[in-house]
């Protein structure tokens, strides 16, 4: 199975519609791979259904960058029992 | 207004030539006892002609008072009452009764023909140009009345009843003298014809007024100002339409405001509504609807709690028939900059509407939604999305603090809540219509349809979770306010008032809302002639309006046992406290998303236009010099506050 880094990746690639290979661990969703606030709902969306999660809506929404996402998505997935 | 009027004498008569006056008759001129005819100079009386006591002196604007009486005009058929000022008359004053202290100066014609209704009578084709839907004007008009004779053409009888009891109503306004209220200015105007003016009105500097009556009371006076053209008209109590103003077949209503060359025809605008620079063709604005910037066109749609953004367009160019339009945005929507929608659409409440569509959806089950449109103009909904958005919350707490409305009789009645038994009835709606789709559409499917918007399938649950936070939060927080109610009339239930009526769905009457079976029951009475005249039809709304809370609870006490299984008139103490724990939590939560979403106004994103060089120092510094910081802003402490009182309010069940 992929990493949770590669699969937020993924998932991001697809959503924002931007080159997987291009985008960074400190990138930020907004100022640097251009997320509107309708895809970051999306994103956040999308996380929950990729990797099978129930995320806090006011947390998932703060987190502004790919690695504090790959980090609170693992922290998520294990408190909620999912293996990743 | 004088009561006792006696001939002009023969001494007066003298010197009233002496000092340039003529009349056809010296006869038919009565003059107050009081009367001083050094204050009429240069004046013509024709036919009947009555003058009040003129000693006093009016107001005139600019802080100035000038001496009542009569200098250069021409008048048939007048009474004038005690202290009028009457200048600089161009052409003639005919057919008026003038009322006391008014000042009237520079204005060409000032007459009214014989039988004329003043507006009253008018049929403004609101909603569809072609007609079928027409809204008789008269000086009753209600947001309330005005709904039902334009929207339920569905009951003929009703519109029946409706038109008999509005053209009663128009015919009690029939006349062959116009009136002028007590306290009113007119001034520099060309030309006003059959126009009825209320106590206090201001008239400066219109152009052309024809065929129609300003409503205004000292409380609420009305402005008509520089340039204005008015045709078919009524405007009501404490409106302003000024600036250059072009209405047509319309209705202004109280405390709203039309101006800046904005242009009105065939159209309805009810209280605290607002039009500048641009175009309304054939609507039906209810209250607080608004649109501010020029290329703005409102046609043929329903509007309330509304915001035009510039460029904001509708159009139906595929008409075979005639132009039917009919659209509605259902209270509290917003169309961003050239947004453009094709007729016929429904968007359902408080919903945000981007880009050009070019197809017909409707989403009237779908409220509080982001509805976006695709590069090929397919509409594409995020379902729920501004339920807990900054903008939704804060033009929630705003509507009520701008009534502008001063009158004593205020015309429309009008329920500012946002959530309420009609949206949140629409979102139990949604929430099944989302669950369906969820539940039946496989996830190799990127996009679903539904009522003609399209929604991404991850989005489905998205939108049933905040369907159902604001479901939950509103039963909850309902439930409390009974509970603290009940605590407050010592021991009272939290039982379902007798009085009260249930209805599953609720429909919102141009600004009120109510069960539809208070509706229904309304429009019975209408048909079968209980209710019979424009007072009775205004206080069975009124009286609808009083039992909003009791007919709410109702609703509440039914989706509550729906939602969360669970009887709200059976609750043991624990169990409140239990509502009110989970209230607690679902209020504070919500409110933190909008803590949230505020907070993305002081993010380092929004700051990119701040500052002159690249310098981020200089760019956050400027930002804060403007803006202000998250911490420091009255709204975000608004919410904290509110986090605050929701703590102690839970705390005390």
């Amino acid at each position: 199975m992929a990493s949770v880094q590669d699969r937020v990746k993924s998932v991001t690639a697809r959503i924002l519609e931007v080159d997987e290979s291009a985008i960074k661990d400190d990138d930020n969703f907004s100022a640097d791979l251009g997320a509107e606030s309708i895809q970051s709902i999306e994103l956040v969306a999308s996380f929950e259904e990729e990797f099978g999660i129930e995320m806090d809506e006011e947390q998932a929404l703060s987190v502004d960058t790919v690695e504090k996402a790959v980090a609170f998505i693992a922290q998520v997935c294990q408190e909620q029992g999912v293996e990743v | 207004m004088s009561t006792s009027s006696r001939p002009v004498s023969k001494e007066e008569i003298q010197q009233l030539e002496a000092q340039g006056c003529r009349a056809e008759s010296w006869q038919d001129l009565q003059v107050s006892e009081t009367f001083d005819p050094a204050r009429v100079q240069n004046a013509t009386f024709a036919g009947k002609v009555q003058l009040g006591s003129n000693g006093g002196t009016v107001a005139a604007g600019g802080r100035l008072s000038k001496p009542a009486g009569i200098y250069g005009a021409y008048i048939a058929d007048c009474t004038i009452g005690n202290d009028v000022r009457i200048a600089n008359i161009g052409s003639h004053i005919a057919n008026y009764a003038i009322g006391d202290g008014c000042c009237i100066e520079n204005v060409g014609t000032l007459e009214t023909s014989a039988g004329a209704t003043f507006g009253n009578g008018v049929e403004v084709e609101a909603l569809n140009e072609g007609g079928g839907r027409e809204v008789i004007l008269h000086d009753h008009l209600s947001a309330q009345l005005a709904y039902l004779q334009c929207l339920v053409r569905w009951r003929p009888k009703l519109a029946e009843q409706l038109d008999s009891i509005a053209k009663k109503a128009v015919d009690a306004v029939r006349s062959d003298r116009g009136t002028i209220g007590a306290g009113v200015t007119i001034t520099s105007v060309s030309r006003i014809a059959d126009v009825n003016v209320g106590d206090n009105a201001m008239i400066r500097g219109a152009a052309s007024l024809t065929n129609g009556s300003i409503l205004s009371c000292p409380e609420a006076p009305t402005l008509i100002g520089t340039g204005v053209i008015a045709k078919d008209f009524i405007v009501a109590e404490g409106a302003t339409v000024d600036e250059g103003a072009i209405v047509g077949k319309s209705f202004v209503g109280q405390g709203s405001q039309i101006g800046k060359q904005y242009s009105a025809e065939g159209s309805l605008f009810f209280a605290n509504c607002e039009g500048f620079h641009g175009e309304a063709c054939s609507i039906f604005a209810g209250p607080y609807t608004v649109s501010h910037h020029k290329s703005t066109l409102m046609i043929a749609g329903l509007f309330s709690f509304y915001n035009a953004g510039s460029g904001t367009n509708q159009s139906n160019h595929m008409y075979k028939l005639g132009p039917v339009h009919e659209g509605k945005l259902e209270r509290g929507c917003k169309t961003g900059s050239f947004s453009y929608m094709m007729w016929p659409c429904r968007v359902g409440p408080f919903s945000v509407i981007l880009g050009k569509h070019t197809r017909t959806f409707d989403t009237r089950d779908f409220p509080f939604s982001h509805i976006a449109a695709t590069s090929d103009g397919r509409c594409e909904m995020v379902p729920g999305l501004h339920l807990s958005t900054v903008g939704t919350v804060r033009d929630g707490a705003k509507w009520p603090t701008r009534d502008r409305r001063k009158a004593p009789q205020l015309r429309d009645i009008i329920d500012f809540d946002v959530l309420s038994p009609l949206t949140v009835g629409r979102m139990l709606r949604g929430l099944q219509k989302l669950r369906e789709s969820s539940e039946s559409t496989d996830r190799s499917k990127a996009v679903v349809t539904i009522d003609g918007a399209e929604v991404r399938r991850v989005l489905l649950r998205k939108g049933m979770k905040f369907y159902e936070a604001g479901i939950e939060m509103y039963l909850q927080e309902r439930l409390v306010d009974r509970i603290e109610k009940a605590r407050g009339q010592n021991g009272a239930s939290l039982d379902v008032c007798k009085d009260a009526v249930f209805s599953e769905e609720w429909i919102d009457v141009a600004g009120q809302m109510m069960p539809w079976g208070r509706f229904e029951t309304l429009c019975e009475r209408v048909e079968s002639g209980a209710i019979g005249s424009v007072d009775e039809l205004q206080s069975a709304f009124a009286q609808i309006h009083e039992l909003y809370g009791e007919d709410e609870w109702a609703w509440v006490a039914w989706a509550y046992q729906k939602h969360f299984g669970q009887s709200v008139v059976e609750m043991s103490a624990d169990d409140q406290k239990g509502g009110a724990e989970s209230w607690r939590k679902s209020r504070t939560k919500f409110l933190n998303l909008i803590a949230g979403d505020a907070g993305k106004e002081f993010n380092e994103m929004t700051s990119t236009g701040f500052g002159v060089r690249p310098d981020a120092t200089e760019r956050d510094d400027d930002f804060v010099a403007v803006r202000g910081t998250q911490d420091g802003n009255k709204f975000v402490k608004q919410i904290q506050e509110q986090i605050d009182e929701v703590s102690r309010r839970a705390d005390s069940i």
